[in-house]
């Protein structure tokens, strides 16, 4: 047996000759007048853990249950390892599903919650019982076997609720909102025990979450999902460092954005002229736009860096006053007003313990960045 | 003084009521929980004392039309009673047939009325929310007319020349009419619709609050839909089954109205057994005696079912 | 209707303003056995109200009257159950001084209720009637033939003939002190017997005919033989009649007939009487002697179609009714009425187990 590789580490997306395991084209999906899911063609790759990413009422729930198959497909195809879903019943499909309720059945014990899916399958009680006990200790829920799901914490639930829907290595284990239920801390400690289970049993994940920290953390990719279309797909650091749109600036992540103009536009580099910035700001990439267009700059508070003098080997310098300080613990947030009257944040780590130096309220600052620091968005 | 008494929120006379249950050690929980208790012992105890009293006294010309249990004679308080009308029951099959007979009717019934109530039940839990109430309405509907008006209608449409058996010979499927009437078929006839309500009620408040993702999960399983009802619909609705089929089967039992009415001379029930004593006979204690066992026959295995239902529930929580 | 009387009631308390104070009567008869204005014209005569009560068996009356506070003051029990009920001590005695009218009453027929209430202490006859067997005339004459005359019992209690009317119907009574004496007389015993073998004999045979009767009712029968629904009924004449009354209103061409057969039948009386705890026993009289009116009786009669026992009465009631053997029966007939038994409980315990045989068959 081969060690399963985990598609973070191959990349197929990057390859145009890599064949996509789950396959959905010009997917569309109407309640009544309403568009849940607008034509959406997305390519999934074995082995990943691709997250659907979008606010309520986005239709990243919509996408998923068709995969599952609780939803029939109002237009277009979705096919898994070469298969054409269309008209294959939930019970039929080689995916399974975890619930945002986790969907426990409160009858049974842990045990033949597990079991179900597996019984359904015929197989034999001796086979039955070893699966059961081997996810059963991938879980680390050995003595849990015999409650039911109303004796268990909601850590427990969440688990059982995991174990049985991989119980059947499906091609495709579906995850609503897997997190969504538990606490902060918990949460995050589970975030790597599921990016950790992907691994080892090498199973496609496919998960809808409205949670973009979750998603940073756990995807190889993310699809970032409004109004029924995925608006930009790409790995972690992509959509955090990339984003394509304002949408997905403003929904991965804390950003500032100032409104612009493009003044001057070569082949390696752009500047952007914005009174909301006071400056002309210089790009160090080329971005293609029209002359004259207008755009946005996006910039994360973390790339700004911020000083009492003003710094000299910086392309971009502003300046204005800081207006509020907030202690995050491992980092400090700095809302500073700019003398155009633009309010934009600045993140400084906390480096020293009790820094008596530290910026404070009521003082002028200087903020400046790199050229690459930012994007230009023209959308 | 005035003031003081309405910054408290209380009116002297609650303050005074308070005082006495102070003194009498009394709280005020006691006194809610009374309440119910009271009634049950006014309502239901005390009937029950009395019919139990009877049953142990012997049956004479008089009025009321039995004996004294007890009497004072010479200084000495003689006690007299009298089991022989429970022996009697033993002694002749007849009641024994007629709780047997009483019993099956209303099983089947129940049965029936399960099989017609589920999928209506069913289906109402599952209608849209508008929908819902008008069904819901339907369902209880009937209740606004008279049962005994409710059950001469069906006399109306079982009879030799009803409603049934006119279409059915109008159209020439038959050619002289199906006997209905009188006849063990419009007993049951008669129970299923009279205590329908009473089946789908409970089952929809059960089934209303099933979750429709555990349906969801089974199917995602695996389960195709006979499954996942067997496995999963089914069990977590069986306190609604339980429920529904008490307020079926136990009024059922005891029915005397809807075989005196649709029954054959031939339909044989408890309900028709005891009239006969009380009226009849005019032997109060058997026929008390016969209520009294028919209590017991009742009463014990509901309340072994509801003792396994609470262990059960005990378990899960 | 009801309302009428009460309105009725209401106006004369007003009219007879001399009246100390209002009067109420509390009476319980079986249903549909009054003329439609009696109570109107009592009311109207004493200013007294009459709260009017029905029941349609003797039980049902009876389960009352041994309870006790019933709060009826004038009841028609029939005078198999009035004896028992007397023995109970349900009722009180009349008083005679307050019921000048009883020179009205056939000293005959009240000697024959003296069988229940020796020397009429308790009670004084309302209406008389025979359990006899109304029929269908075409129906019977389509199935047993234009000459069969009916004039026997045979017609429900010999298997074979009855077994010819099964499929158009035939029900009796749910009575089993009528019915088992009236098969034990079909067999040559003494219908009045309390022997248990006599008694044994007497279902036995109606077992025999238990398959070919539809059913037994005591009220049903008379819209069913109206309607012709059923084709005989043993019944009770006056209801008899009634159905023969309804069916000629219907003009459905169903002909009723009714027979007291040749080999006798029960008669029995519906007897006026007074609780012992009425609450107005004062006016209980005066109502019971109201009845006991010439006039007042005839209109009852005329209405019901049952026969009365007043002798005064006579010629005022229709002649129609006066003359029909199955009201009035004949003198031969006569002579072949039995009164009814009044059985002891452990009689009547066997009676009703084995009708409980006959109809179930367990």
């Amino acid at each position: 047996m081969s060690e399963p590789k985990s598609a973070a580490e191959t990349r197929p997306w990057k390859d145009p000759a890599a064949v996509p395991f789950i396959s959905i084209k010009n997917v569309t999906k109407k309640f009544g007048a309403f568009t849940a899911v607008n034509n959406i063609s997305l390519d999934i790759y074995r082995n990943e853990l691709f997250c659907l990413l979008g606010g309520s009422g986005c239709g990243k729930s919509t996408l998923l249950r068709m995969l599952s198959g609780f939803e029939e497909i109002t237009s277009g195809t979705i096919e898994i390892d070469g298969q054409d879903m269309v008209g294959i019943a939930p019970y039929e499909r080689a995916t399974n599903m975890m619930f945002q309720s986790y969907a426990l059945f409160p009858h049974m014990n842990v045990e033949k919650n597990i079991a179900y899916g597996l019984k359904r399958d015929g197989m034999g009680g001796a086979e039955i019982k070893d699966r059961v006990a081997e996810i059963l200790k991938l879980v680390q829920l050995e003595e849990f076997a015999r409650r039911k799901p109303g004796q268990l914490s909601g850590g427990q639930k969440q688990r059982v609720a995991l174990a049985r829907s991989l119980v059947k290595k499906p091609k495709v284990l579906l995850l609503d909102e897997p997190l969504g239920a538990l606490d902060k801390k918990l949460r995050e400690e589970t975030q790597f025990e599921l990016i950790k289970i992907q691994e080892s049993l090498g199973v496609t994940f496919v998960v809808v979450t409205h949670d973009q920290e979750e998603a940073m953390t756990i995807s190889t990719r993310i699809g970032v999902m409004n109004e029924g279309e995925i608006v930009q797909v790409g790995e972690p650091h992509e959509i955090y460092e990339y984003p394509n749109s304002r949408f997905v600036a403003g929904f991965i992540g804390s950003v500032n954005v100032f409104e612009g103009q493009v003044v001057d536009d070569e082949q390696d580099h752009v500047v952007v002229r914005s009174p909301d910035a006071g400056i002309d700001i210089f790009v160090s990439h080329g971005v293609s736009c029209a002359p004259n267009q207008k755009v946005a700059y996006a910039i994360r508070p973390e790339k700004i860096s911020m000083s009492r003098d003003r710094p000299k080997d910086k392309k971009n310098v502003t300046s204005g006053m800081v207006e509020e300080v907030g202690y995050l613990g491992n980092l400090s947030i700095y809302q500073v007003m700019l003398e155009s009257g633009k309010q934009i944040r600045v993140a400084k780590p906390n480096i020293v313990r009790l820094d008596e130096e530290a910026i404070s309220w009521d003082e002028k600052v200087f903020l400046s960045w790199d050229g690459s620091a930012g994007v230009v968005l023209v959308s | 003084m005035n003031g003081a008494v309405e910054k408290t929120g209380s009116s002297p006379f609650v303050a005074t009521l308070k005082r006495l249950l102070a003194r009498t050690g009394l709280s005020g929980r006691t006194l809610v929980i009374a309440i119910p208790v009271l009634w049950l012992l006014i309502f239901f105890l005390a009937p029950f004392l009395v019919v139990a009293k009877i049953s142990l006294s012997e049956a004479a010309i008089a009025r009321p039309p039995y004996l004294p249990l007890w009497e004072w004679s010479e200084g000495m308080l003689i006690i007299s009673l009298n089991f022989a009308n429970y022996q009697y029951l033993l002694d002749d099959a007849l009641y024994y047939l007629s709780y047997l007979s009483s019993l099956k009717i209303s099983a089947l019934s129940t049965l029936f009325a399960l099989l017609i109530g589920y999928p209506v039940a069913y289906m109402i839990a599952r209608a849209p929310d508008n929908t819902r109430n008008l069904l819901l309405m339907l369902v209880i509907l009937p209740f606004w007319t008279s049962f005994l008006l409710r059950v001469y209608a069906w006399i109306g449409i079982l009879k030799g020349n009803g409603v049934i058996n006119n279409f059915l010979m109008s159209i020439g499927i038959i050619d002289s009419p199906i006997v209905m009437m009188q006849t063990d078929f419009a007993v049951y006839v008669g129970i299923v619709y009279t205590y329908l309500p009473f089946m789908i009620l409970p089952l929809y408040a059960n089934l209303v609050k099933l979750d429709e993702s555990l349906l969801e999960a089974a199917s995602d399983l695996g389960a195709r839909p006979l499954t996942t009802f067997l496995t999963i619909t089914l069990p977590l609705s069986m306190p609604g089954i339980v429920a529904g089929s008490m307020l079926v089967f136990i009024p059922a039992v005891g029915e005397f109205v809807i075989p005196a009415l649709l029954g054959g001379p031939d339909t044989l029930m408890i309900g028709r057994v005891l009239w006969n004593e009380f009226f009849s006979n005019r032997d109060w204690p058997v026929a008390s005696a016969v209520a009294i066992a028919m209590l017991v026959v009742l009463v014990v295995p509901v309340m072994i079912l509801q003792r396994s239902q609470d262990e059960k529930e005990e378990a899960a929580s | 209707m009801k309302k009428l009387i009460v309105l009725g009631a209401a106006a004369s308390v007003f009219a007879g303003a001399a009246m100390a104070q209002e009067q109420t009567l509390n009476i319980y008869n079986w249903s549909d056995y009054i003329a439609e204005d009696t109570i109107e014209k009592f009311e109207a005569e004493t200013g007294i109200k009459v709260v009017y009560d029905v029941y349609d068996s003797n039980e049902v009356l009876e389960a009352k009257m041994l309870t006790g506070n019933s709060g009826y003051d004038v009841v028609v029990p029939t005078s198999d159950f009035l004896q028992r009920q007397i023995a109970a001590g349900a009722y009180q005695k009349l008083d005679k001084s307050q019921l000048p009218n009883l020179v009205n009453m056939d000293p005959d027929l009240m000697k024959g209720a003296e069988t229940y209430d020796p020397g009429n202490e308790y009670s004084t006859i309302y209406m008389w009637g025979t359990t006899g067997i109304g029929y269908n005339i075409n129906a019977v004459a389509e199935r047993l033939g234009e000459d069969y005359e009916v004039n026997s019992w045979e017609l429900v209690f010999d298997p074979e003939i009855s077994g010819k009317l099964a499929d158009c119907g035939i029900s009796m009574l749910d009575a089993p002190s009528e019915m088992i004496p009236a098969a034990m007389n079909y067999l040559g015993l003494d219908p009045r017997s309390t022997d248990k073998d006599d008694l044994e004999a007497g279902a036995a045979l109606l077992e025999t005919v238990r398959d070919n009767v539809r059913y037994f009712h005591s009220s049903q029968y008379i819209n069913d033989l109206a309607n012709g629904d059923i084709c005989v009924a043993v019944g009770w004449s006056g209801d008899v009649f009634q159905a023969l009354y309804r069916a000629e209103e219907a003009e459905n061409g169903v002909e009723i007939g009714y027979v007291i057969p040749d080999e006798g039948a029960l008669q029995w009386f519906d007897m006026m009487a007074i609780p012992v705890d009425a609450p107005n026993p004062e006016a209980a009289h005066k109502f019971i002697n109201f009845v006991m009116d010439a006039q007042i009786t005839a209109d009852i009669t005329n209405y019901v179609w049952y026969a009365n026992a007043n002798k005064a009465s006579m010629p005022l009631v229709d002649p129609d009714i006066t003359s029909d053997p199955g009201i009035f029966p004949t003198e031969a007939a006569k002579a072949r009425l039995w009164a009814a038994q009044v059985y002891d409980a452990r009689t009547d315990r066997t009676v009703t187990r084995l009708w409980t045989r006959v109809k179930t068959g367990t």
